[in-house]
């Protein structure tokens, strides 16, 4: 267990903060990082199996982009070490926070569930 | 039944191409009652930005596939015609040599992802107002550049832009050999009109002598403010008969017609100085004006209230080539 797992996966009053207090707003900000995170998280496994640095660093910008903006804490803090991996061109680490990035975006994906009503 | 049309004051561009932020901005924006026009990278940014009619405030997206904002806005600066375009780069880049970067690219302001959406307001806000500011400065200059060619009074063209226009028609008369009209009028006895009933009946008569004048004539003539009381139309591509017939028309306009002042109804007669140049005439700008001018004179020695056709002009010298 890392310090970042302690992080927590979902302020979602920092969020709602961000946006103003508009639940609306803030639910389909929601749905649309459920749909669109997928695509995005198959282009960056992509990247860290065929070692395309530049390929993880824009991919995981992208990601950090939007979890920082829905103030997902945990899954901000590994999308930003992958960038600078990318970044880097070192992508020694790249296949373990990949991992760890899969399992903290499964646990958001199970907070945005429950908070969107989803069924 | 009351129509209230909405407020919608700007039209922003918005260019990311991550989806939550081009929802956030452009649902925030439409709450604020702009028009959003949203798109997905820099190349569809800028086929919007360079069309004359583009939005005049963008909010760029820094880190976007191909042509990215930092370069949207420098490709902007370049091109220096059409109206200032505001611009705030959206950055996820939060150290200062990069925003010194983006403003030094041109942008006007920068927000850090991830921006508060009151932050977002406050900087369209402030764009709002260079726009808004820009605009004044605009209409006041084409107010002020239309009042350095119109007279005060009547609205038309003043004496230095009228003696403009006639030396570009006569000009252009020389290049293409089209006939050219021009018609000299003075008020009569005006001075008397202004002692007798006073400045404001004075300008009553004019105003309405002028409004006469343009009645007679085609919507693509020209008729300026040459003097006091005096008048000066360019009428291109007239023949000789049809510019007696207009000048004709214009004084009987005036003669049969009483002009209704706050001094009561007042008799007015013009009289008319005609010049016509036809084709392959050679005769120079000066040289019409002084034909026109000694057909008016003609008219009032005369006995006013007539049109005379200047003959001078056929005999006189050809002015400098």
């Amino acid at each position: 267990m890392t310090a970042n797992d302690l992080v927590e996966v979902w302020r979602r009053d920092e969020a709602l903060d961000r946006v103003g207090g508009d639940e609306n707003l803030l639910e389909e900000l929601c749905q649309i990082f459920l749909s669109s995170y997928p695509g995005v998280m198959e282009k960056l496994r992509e990247a860290v199996m065929v070692g395309n640095s530049l390929g993880v660093q824009q991919a995981a910008h992208s990601l950090k982009g939007e979890l920082s903006y829905l103030s997902a804490m945990q899954a901000t803090n590994i999308a930003r070490s992958m960038e600078d991996m990318g970044r880097a061109g070192d992508l020694s680490c790249a296949v373990s926070s990949l991992n760890a990035l899969e399992q903290s975006l499964a646990l958001l994906r199970l907070a945005l569930d429950k908070s969107t009503g989803v069924h | 039944m009351l129509f209230e049309k909405p407020s919608l004051t700007d039209t922003v561009l918005v260019a990311d191409d991550d989806p939550i932020f081009r929802h956030v901005l452009q649902s925030c924006l439409e709450k604020w009652n702009y028009r959003v026009v949203a798109v997905e990278n820099g190349a569809e940014a800028w086929k919007i930005l360079e069309q004359p009619d583009a939005p005049h405030l963008a909010i760029l997206d820094w880190m976007m596939p191909g042509l990215d904002g930092l370069e949207l806005c420098r490709k902007l600066r370049h091109r220096k015609e059409g109206a200032y375009r505001y611009v705030v780069l959206v950055t996820a880049k939060d150290n200062i040599q990069d925003i010194v970067a983006g403003l030094e690219a041109g942008a006007d302001d920068y927000l850090t992802k991830p921006f508060d959406v009151d932050e977002l307001r406050a900087r369209v806000r402030a764009g709002s107002r260079i726009l808004q500011l820009q605009d004044a400065l605009l209409q006041a200059h084409e107010k002020l550049q239309f009042e350095a060619a119109h007279d005060g009074l009547t609205g038309i063209w003043n004496r230095r832009a009228i003696l403009d226009l006639l030396k570009k028609e006569v000009e252009r008369h020389h290049r293409n050999g089209e006939p050219l009209g021009i018609v000299m009028a003075d008020v009569d006895h005006f001075k008397r009109i202004n002692d007798t009933y006073g400045h404001p009946a004075g300008d009553t008569v004019l105003l309405e002598v002028v409004a006469r004048i343009i009645k007679s004539m085609r919507r693509y003539d020209f008729v300026g403010r040459y003097g006091g009381e005096e008048f000066l139309a360019v009428v291109p591509g007239c023949d000789a008969a049809d510019l007696m017939a207009s000048a004709e028309r214009i004084r009987a306009s005036i003669a049969m017609h009483a002009i209704d002042t706050d001094a009561g109804q007042l008799s007015i007669t013009l009289s008319l100085g005609v010049v016509s140049m036809q084709a392959n005439s050679i005769f120079d700008y000066e040289s019409v004006l002084h034909a026109a001018d000694a057909a008016l004179y003609r008219a009032k020695a005369n006995g006013r209230n007539r049109v005379e056709v200047a003959t001078s002009l056929f005999a006189a010298r050809a002015g400098s080539a």
